[in-house]
């Protein structure tokens, strides 16, 4: 019965969570349900057995411990570089070497980390998480390791705003559902100004460097990180009450690493590599170190670019391969003269082009294993979403550049004793491919950008590898034009080319 | 031996009955030139003999095949069968040439080379010895219809069917059509020539059939029908025609 953070949307749109969250509804709510029963039963012996077990044992030494922790929930844990860092990370790491214990950390994503810890799939789980009562009868919590709370930033050239009282008849950004948001409203009648909700970090930042909101609300942390990444904000309030994060482990459980865990923490902070690590990610930038020039940001994020580029590429080749396949048998089934085939044919396009191409994406990719228990993995949901997607439109494609041929083409073709398969070779279809060239070329620029819808499901292609770049350095703006030049170069120059091979066959 | 026997053949689209009971023979080198008002059934009936419509009743027998046989090769009928079409139909993908010579290297029956060589000598037959290699684009219509009718010719047919072949040309454009036609009979081909040029059924065909309303209203020597029609119908046919 956690309460999951709103403040973690990160990349992923509401919607994709909703999705998950719809799809695991089942599963999640089961163990969810169940576990406190499980929890209350056992919390007497579990706690006598922590009660009688104090001072810690050192038993932990020399012992490998499976901790999960969130994907992406900057600066306690994210990917840099292939590696997972962040605040959690390198307390974790710091305190198990102190220790003497190994750990073996698994990203599973915040609930998926929690119903892991429930069903003892993990001994802890560190994921930047509220202490909170409703989570206390689960789990048993570490001494807090870090204190959140509310902050207000402005942007950086903003000496108009330094306090609530500034804020009098102007737009403030929050991110929606989040604590941010809450204080924000207990606070607005008071100091008379306007909230806007809004889904991400990201895109409150750039509503306030935009002027559209003067300040923003947000967590302490991810406020500090970002300007420490140089978002263009700067902090003008203390922090606010707010709520502080603890290493859990499951009720009664993995006392001696709970145990290990404390220690570790209080000598962390008394030799002072405790604030060394906090500093390294949420200390402000000692004088305003100017943001590197836009050549800088476009050589650094090159070459995680042009990986995503590679993946376009591939999805969109191999999706309209399928596609085509599919489109020629689909389109040869509309043709036909057989009711069943037309029938099955019709109803495909019918439902392919019926539904929106990311509630598809949704489905193959976390509605699909649910239903046959077999996993998916991500780039084979995203071709099998796009070629079926893009073969509902080639199929109408097809069809249409078959029937726009004349059928007293067929005939004369017929007439001469030729079969209807010669015919359809020799002489429809060199005619139709003809009509259907530039609807092609239409249908494959149409495919390429649609696979940068798939960068809601971590399909890691272009749109999504700019996404992650804008994450983490914050320059939306600039990040989001390289990414769109790209699409720009890539699509012109695949359209001179189709074009031309157009103009050199297709006489 | 080329013949034709029709015997009873009906056809209906869903419900709507096109051709009602006909009864026709054409005998080996034998033109016959079919009239009628629109709407009579005279495509239908020339589609049913080298059966690009179903047959619904009745039976069409091309020499000795069956066409209402399921066990026959329609293929192979049609290669005796040559049809040349008011909208002439040809490939425009193709040059004048290829498409002469694409049934007979598809089928197997010539190598390419052979069938090139066919197919100038059937263009020189229609005058366009010249227009071998133009695409149908830019060859004027009765260019076309030669064109056409030499590919119909492809396969060595020894039936052709004409459906208002000049119907769609201008006037100036008619006579050189008509003419290939007309050497085609003098060559004894057996043809079926539905056609609204009177004056052109009157001088080349062997019987006139006249059509209307899905049966054969009546039928026989241009004489007879052109200068002693007996039924009404016929003569207020040829009255509005004429
Ligand atoms: N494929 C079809 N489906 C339905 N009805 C058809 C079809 N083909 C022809 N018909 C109908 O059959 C009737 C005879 O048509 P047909 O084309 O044989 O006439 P026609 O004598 O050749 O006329 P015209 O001199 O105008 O060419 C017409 O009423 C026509 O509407
Ligand atoms: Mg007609």
């Amino acid at each position: 019965m956690h309460k999951p953070r709103p403040s973690r949307l990160t990349r992923i749109v509401p919607a994709a969570i909703a999705a998950v969250a719809a799809l695991s509804l089942f599963g999640g709510v089961a163990a969810a349900a169940a576990s406190p029963a499980d929890a209350s039963h056992e919390t007497a012996g579990g706690a006598l057995a922590a009660a009688a077990s104090t001072p810690p044992p050192a038993d932990v030494k020399g012992k490998t411990f499976t901790i999960g922790t969130d994907t992406t929930f900057a600066p306690f844990e994210f990917r840099s570089g292939g590696d997972l860092k962040g605040i959690d990370m390198d307390l974790i790491r710091s305190i198990a070497k102190l220790e003497g214990f190994s750990v073996n950390i698994k990203s599973l994503g915040f609930d998926a980390a929690l119903q892991a810890l429930q069903s003892n799939q993990v001994d802890g789980v560190i994921a930047g998480m509220s202490i909170t009562d409703e989570r206390k009868q689960i789990f048993d919590f570490s001494d807090p390791y870090f204190d959140s709370g509310i902050q207000m930033a402005v942007a950086k050239s903003n000496n108009d705003i330094t306090s609530y009282k500034d804020l009098k008849g102007k737009t403030v950004a929050v991110k929606r559902g989040s604590e941010g948001e809450a204080f924000a409203n207990s606070i607005k009648n008071k100091y008379h100004f306007t909230v806007k909700p809004l889904d991400q970090s990201a895109t409150m930042y750039d509503d306030v460097k935009a002027g559209n909101s003067v300040a923003v609300f947000d967590d302490y942390p991810v406020l500090a990180y970002g300007i420490r990444q140089n978002n263009g904000l700067k902090a003008v309030t203390a922090k606010e009450r707010g709520s502080s994060y603890g290493f859990a482990v499951n009720k009664g459980q993995n006392q001696e690493l709970l145990a290990a865990f404390n220690t570790g923490l209080a000598e962390l902070k008394a030799n002072g590599q405790y604030q060394k690590i906090l500093d390294r990610y949420l200390k402000a930038p000692d004088e305003a170190a100017p943001n590197s020039s836009f050549f800088a940001l476009l050589a650094n994020s090159f070459p995680a670019l042009m990986k995503g580029l590679g993946l376009t590429m591939l999805a969109t080749v191999l999706s309209l391969i399928f596609a085509l396949i599919i489109g020629i048998v689909f389109g040869f089934f509309k043709v036909g003269s057989s009711l069943v085939l037309r029938g099955i044919a019709t109803t495909y396009v019918a439902i392919f082009r019926g539904t929106p191409l990311l509630v598809q994406a949704f489905f193959f990719y976390f509605g699909l294993p649910q239903l046959t228990g077999v996993p998916i993995d991500v780039l084979t949901a995203g071709i099998l979403t796009l070629s079926l997607n893009a073969g509902a439109y080639m199929t109408e494609i097809i069809r249409g550049g078959i029937q726009s041929i004349d059928p007293g083409q067929l005939e004369a073709a017929r007439s001469l004793g030729l079969g209807y398969v010669t015919s359809m070779r020799r002489v429809v279809i060199p005619q139709a491919v003809k009509v259907m060239t530039p609807t092609f070329i239409n249908q494959f620029v149409i495919t390429l950008k649609d696979t940068s819808l798939l960068a809601v499901i971590g399909f890691a292609e272009l749109t999504y590898q700019g996404q992650q770049i804008y994450a983490s350095n914050f320059r939306t703006g600039e990040t989001l034009l390289i990414v769109a030049a790209l699409y720009f170069i890539v699509i012109m120059l695949l359209t001179q080319l189709s074009n031309l091979l157009d103009r050199k066959f297709n006489k | 031996m080329s013949t034709i026997h029709v015997k009873g053949l009906t056809k209906s689209f869903g419900g709507n009955d096109v051709l009602k009971g006909i009864d026709l023979d054409v005998a080996d080198g034998e033109v016959v030139c079919v009239i009628g008002p629109s709407g009579s059934g005279k495509s239908t009936l020339l589609r049913c003999l080298n059966k690009l419509e179903e047959i619904s009743g009745g039976s069409v027998v091309i020499d000795d095949f069956d066409l209402t046989d399921p066990k026959v090769d329609l293929n192979q009928v049609r290669q005796r069968i040559g049809m040349v079409f008011q909208h002439f139909n040809l490939f425009p993908h193709m040059s004048a040439i290829e498409n002469i010579m694409l049934a007979p290297v598809e089928l197997k029956k010539q190598t390419k080379a052979e069938a090139r060589q066919s197919a100038l000598q059937l263009l020189t037959r229609v005058g366009l010895e010249e227009k071998a290699d133009a695409r149908p684009a830019s060859l004027s219509g009765g260019q076309k219809q030669r064109v056409a009718i030499a590919r119909s010719l492809a396969m060595n047919p020894g039936i052709m069917l004409f459906d208002e072949a000049t119907s769609a040309l201008d006037p100036e454009m008619v006579g050189e059509v008509l003419q290939v036609i007309k050497d085609l009979a003098r060559e004894g081909m057996t043809m079926v020539v539905v056609t609204h040029e009177m004056g052109f059924a009157r001088e080349v065909s062997d019987r006139v059939v006249f059509m209307a309303d899905g049966v054969i209203c009546e039928e026989g020597t241009p004489e007879q029908i052109f200068s002693h029609p007996e039924q009404p119908r016929l003569q207020d046919f040829l009255a509005k025609v004429l």
